[in-house]
């Protein structure tokens, strides 16, 4: 298992520089920062005084020899916006996407997959058409439209819960509300398929055909054999939930990273956008790790 | 292993007799049938839309912005409403039908099928080109989708292939993972071992054994990710860098109707209604297919086509 | 995680007893919900919008102020009164007594170090910008009497000195995030994301506001910051969407001093030619869009700066609605030879302004109608900076660059250089009069300022064409019950709690 776990990280690793090289020049390519930070009216040479202090005069190879140097050494640079380190602009937002993502993917792994079974076991039935039909319908809903609908009924007319921001547990009500949706109408589309598939397979018929009766005792090994997909499915939502809900932070004001992402390649922020791409993508990896592990356990015949 | 070979041979060997006895079970399941209509319809207004009212949906009257939906008394494009310049809202959505499904079907099939041949060959080949495959399906993964689409939109331009692009790349892994997870479960299996043993070459067994196993699981994803590419198109809207004006896509309308929505709801209520039917119709199509080529489940469908004609 | 929740707590906590204790009638604290989080809160950037609605005279102050509710022109604040010596220098005795909010006195060596500090290269200041070309030198008469010695001589240096915020001398040449001044309030609490506190001080020099505390909240969403106020949980936001603005008891429309307009590119043909830049003019309904995509407030554009602006000229009138017209003089030129069918393209930037799609759209098709060949595009603001200031691209097509400029300053100095001079970074043309006109107009005082300034507007509407104006936009602001309050010309940069009452 460690050997696995250090050739998995020596192999990401590969990929986390890949990914931070290409955003890295990419990005770059984009604009010039001087040009969004002062106003239009601002001379050339205030321009350039702005591209002296952060750099960004120098050719692109110099600029990324410097920042490797300084990763190395732990310094992920300034944010030009918001003169601080950005490293702490990125960790102050993520902590707040890491909660939303573990808390929402939780509720709905749950909900998903007591769903889609139930569906399953009578496919075709009006419970399975009616969890179908809702599921997809939820799943093709825009964010935006669901959200300012929530806040009119639950914030406006009903007045019982806050239109957003953040600050009680109240306040978290709405964004997990609309970011449970989706997710929730994928999961259950997906358990409900292989959970189909499972239920008809050679080992729960001969497992029938053995005599086995009791509902739970299929239910649990057609699902066990049927949460390989599943957990790909989830892992594929919690990745987009870990990279930031950017409508939904938008909306409702929730201090995350994915508002924080958009924010600053808008502004041409890099340092901002590679240390949350560095922070969300080091997540993103210990999630896949997790996935993994829980393949292999899940499936014997899937040791690595 | 017999189970397989006669739905090979029945896909291949009668085309007609296949094709009709389609036909029949779609006859049977009366959601599948109105679906298929649904998408019909769909696809021969994406083909005519522009050419037939491309006119009627570009043209402005500032002065009958936002009215209301179900006026009976003007020419049926209105029934639906104008948007915020006075353009018929059934007209722009027929219109805007071409561009979006261009540009979901466009992804869905780039994705699904890099996705897809690459899954098969994680789950065929040595560990170690399966390791390779793996680590880049992290690093898209990995990669903030919408982030990613800024940046390369910001390169490039926003055209529709190369929202087509963007859009597909952040997909690839969902169906790469999910089709290596079902192939290393099915190659183990019984009839794949034997065929092995039989001396079937590698591709003879990816193709007629596993890939139609693989194939409903991976037809419910994509139907369900036409969903998701039509609305991650509107969040680029959203964001304002989607498909540019006098362009139209539904996900473009939503998201210019998302500041009337209290006032006006059916400047996105439509568009976002189109949304919805297309991709229920696809999933219950998926549904229906899914049962149609299993030979296990297959009998559901003739029996109920035989009792009633 | 824990931590918010504590504030949060600590906050609700906080609420409580302030509610428990007896508010005086009068005064307490307020929430204020703005549209866009500010990034910085540094002294020198305060003539950045985001940064200056929440500490620009509330934590740091000028030396002058510009009133914008009545037509006292330049008024005192940390100066009591100026004069200009005899070298065109200026000289500005300061308000004794003041103190900041660190404990230091304030005098004349402060003023002296936030002039050098904006004018620095150590740090990119905003405020700078207003001093281009110029080299501004302060020198300390005593304590609190300063000269201010600019080249050239800027008749106008009152006016600019309500632009340059005052900070202790012991401020870094580097960006601060806690900015000290000599303000009626001080930062208590800044947690990044969420909000942003402002508490009143005791000890400051003039009259004590009612608002005793400002919690300012950021919400990107128009619709959201209209909730916000609507359901008390907040009690102010300056900007809210013209759509949700249906309450006339706490729903105020103001002319934000922001003018919307298509910068005409005339090096490259047809667009060199005057008639084609009139036919654009006439070819547009501009009285269509009021009350459809833009409010019904706000007001057709004849000139870049809005009406309270020093010289607008209210003899040139807007070009009217007259299609005819626009084809007969588009049918002229091309007789003449201009290549008038060559595709012209419309640039605007997303998002840029409520609507801006539609009014681009429908200004696409009111020109196509006279027979213009118009393309239009939408690009995001990096790129739309391109196309807007110089160099322009080589090889480029005709343009018209759809913008919107800010001046609230109430000169017109701050708008005229940089769009119609020669050397202007957004200027499509180049014409000497018009040179000469900016280069007298801003040597100039008074009267005669005023008069140069009007004969310019005058000449760059009527004879050069020089640019599609459109509107002098209006923004509206939701405003509690509770409070006494309408916003100004200037709220959109500056948003004084003082100002503030509490009924």
């Amino acid at each position: 298992m460690l050997t696995f776990i250090r050739k998995r990280s020596v192999a990401s690793l590969f990929s986390l520089v890949g990914l931070i090289v290409m955003v890295f020049f990419l990005s770059r390519m984009t604009g010039d920062p001087a040009s969004l930070f002062l106003p239009v009216e601002a001379s050339a040479e205030m321009k350039q005084q702005f591209r002296e202090l952060h750099g960004l005069n120098d050719p692109m190879l110099v600029q990324f020899g410097r920042y490797v140097g300084d990763v190395l050494t732990g310094d992920l640079g300034e944010s030009y916006r918001k003169a601080r380190p950005a490293l702490d602009v990125v960790l102050e937002a993520f902590v707040w996407t890491l909660w939303l993502a573990v808390t929402t993917m939780s509720l709905v792994t749950c909900a998903a997959i007591v769903v889609g079974s139930l569906a399953a076991f009578r496919a075709g039935g009006f419970f399975d058409r009616a969890a179908s039909m809702l599921s997809l319908i939820g799943a093709s809903v825009p964010d935006f439209w669901l959200a300012i609908v929530a806040i009119v009924i639950f914030s406006i007319n009903l007045a019982v819960l806050p239109t957003s921001g953040t600050g009680s547990l109240a306040h978290w009500v709405l964004p997990i509300a609309v970011l449970f949706v989706r997710p929730f109408g994928i999961i259950v589309q997906v358990v409900r398929g292989s959970m189909i598939t499972a239920l008809s397979s050679a080992y729960v018929k001969t497992a029938r055909a053995k005599g086995v009766r009791s509902g739970p005792i299929i239910f649990i090994h057609a699902l066990r054999n049927a949460m390989l997909p599943v957990i790909t499915v989830i892992g594929d939502q919690a990745a987009s939930l870990l990279n930031g809900a950017v409508v939904v932070e938008t909306i409702f004001g929730f201090p995350g990273v994915g508002k924080l992402m958009i924010d600053s390649i808008l502004q041409r922020d890099f340092n901002v956008v590679l240390a949350a791409i560095l922070v969300t993508a080091l997540a993103i990896f210990f999630m896949n790790l997790l996935i993994d592990l829980a393949y292999a356990l899940l499936d014997p015949r899937i040791r690595h | 292993m017999t189970v397989s070979s006669t739905r090979t041979d029945s896909l291949s060997a009668d085309e007609p007799a296949f094709l009709r006895r389609m036909g029949r079970m779609l006859l049977a399941d009366k959601f599948a049938l109105v679906a298929a209509v649904f998408l019909v319809v769909m696809v021969v207004l994406a083909i005519v839309g522009p050419a037939w009212l491309g006119e009627e949906a570009l043209k402005q009257n500032l002065r009958g912005r936002n009215l209301a939906p179900f006026d009976w008394s003007r020419d049926w494009f209105w029934w639906f409403g104008a948007d915020a310049l006075g353009r018929p809202l059934l007209a722009r959505i027929i219109v805007a039908t071409q561009n979006t499904l261009l540009v979901a079907a466009g992804a869905v099939l780039i994705s699904a099928v890099i996705g897809t041949f690459l899954g098969l060959l994680a789950g065929f080949s040595s560990p170690r080109v399966s390791q390779a495959i793996m680590r880049l399906a992290d690093v898209i993964m990995s990669f903030p989708s919408l982030l990613i689409a800024v940046i390369v939109l910001y390169l490039l331009g926003s055209s529709i292939l190369n929202l087509m692009l963007v859009l597909s790349i952040t997909r690839i892994p969902v169906y790469l993972r999910t089709t290596r997870a079902e192939v290393l479960e099915i190659r183990e299996r019984m009839f794949v071992q034997a065929a092995r043993v039989m001396g079937a070459s590698s591709r003879r067994i990816l193709f007629r054994h596993i890939l139609p196993i693989v194939f409903p699981t991976l037809t419910t994803l994509a139907t369900l990710d036409f969903a998701y590419v039509m609305l991650a198109e509107s969040a680029l809207s959203f964001l304002g860098i989607g498909i540019q004006p006098p362009d139209i896509t539904w996900g473009l309308m939503i998201s210019q109707g998302r500041q009337y929505l209290t006032n006006a709801w059916w400047l996105s209520f439509w568009p976002g209604l189109a949304i919805i039917f297309t991709t229920l119709s696809l999933n219950l199509l998926s549904n229906w297919l899914r049962i149609a080529l299993d030979p296990t489940q297959r009998w559901r469908l003739e029996m109920r086509g035989e009792t009633r004609g | 995680m824990t931590r918010s929740l504590i504030s949060g707590a600590l906050m609700v906590g906080a609420a409580l007893l302030s509610s428990l204790s007896p508010a005086l009638a009068g005064s307490g604290p307020i929430k204020i919900v703005l549209p866009e989080e500010a990034d910085l809160l540094e002294p020198c950037m305060a003539t950045r919008s985001n940064i200056g609605r929440i500490i620009m005279e509330n934590v740091s102050e000028t030396l002058t102020e510009l009133d914008v509710r009545g037509k006292q022109g330049v008024m005192p604040r940390l100066a009591e009164k100026w004069e200009q010596n005899s070298d065109g220098s200026w000289r500005f005795h300061l308000r004794k007594g003041v103190k900041f909010s660190d404990g230091s006195a304030f005098g004349a060596k402060d003023v002296k170090h936030s002039i050098d500090r904006v004018m620095s290269d150590k740090v990119t200041c905003e405020s700078k910008r207003y001093f281009g070309g110029m080299t501004v030198n302060a020198a300390v008469v005593d304590d609190n009497t300063i000269d201010i010695k600019v080249n050239p001589v800027q008749p106008i240096l009152p006016l600019l000195m309500s632009l340059v915020t005052i900070v202790p001398e012991s401020t870094p040449m580097q960006f601060v995030r806690e900015p000290i001044g000599t303000g009626p309030y001080k930062l208590t609490n800044w947690t990044p994301g969420q909000y942003i506190v402002l508490e009143n001080r005791a000890d400051y020099w003039g009259k004590q506001p009612s608002v005793t505390k400002a919690t300012y909240l950021f919400r990107a969403d128009p619709s959201v910051r209209a909730a916000m106020v609507q359901t008390g949980e907040a009690d102010l936001s300056p900007s809210i969407s013209q759509m949700d603005a249906t309450n006339p008891k706490t729903d105020f429309s103001y002319l934000d001093s922001e003018t919307v307009y298509l910068r005409i590119d005339q090096n490259i043909p047809p667009l060199n030619d005057v008639r084609v830049r009139k036919a654009l003019n006439l070819a547009i309904d501009r009285k269509a869009f009021l009350g459809t995509l833009v409010p019904e407030g706000a007001v057709l554009a004849t000139a870049l700066v809005p009406p309270t602006t020093l010289g607008w000229n209210p003899d040139v009138k807007q070009f009217p609605f007259d299609p005819e017209a626009a084809k007969k003089l588009l049918a002229e030129a091309k007789a003449a030879g201009a290549p008038v069918d060559t595709p012209i393209t419309i640039i605007a930037r997303s998002a840029n302004f409520p609507n801006v799609t539609e009014i681009m759209e429908a200004i696409q098709a009111q020109l196509q109608d006279v027979g213009f060949n118009i393309e239009l595009k939408f690009v995001e603001v990096a790129e739309h900076e391109t196309y807007y200031s110089k160099p322009f691209k080589e090889g480029r097509g005709p343009q018209l660059v759809a913008a919107m400029h800010d001046n609230s300053k109430g000169d017109p100095s701050f708008s005229m250089f940089f769009k119609y001079a020669s050397k202007g970074t957004q200027s499509g043309f180049s014409d000497p009069k018009v040179d000469d006109l900016i280069q007298r107009a801003s040597a100039a005082v008074g009267e005669e300022r005023a008069k140069l300034w009007s004969q310019l507007i005058a000449y760059l509407h009527d004879d050069v064409v020089a640019d599609v104006l459109l509107f002098h936009m209006v923004g509206y602001a939701r405003v509690s019950e509770r409070l006494d309050f309408k916003p100004t010309i200037a709220t959109n940069s500056m948003l004084q709690l003082s100002e503030i009452g509490i009924k």
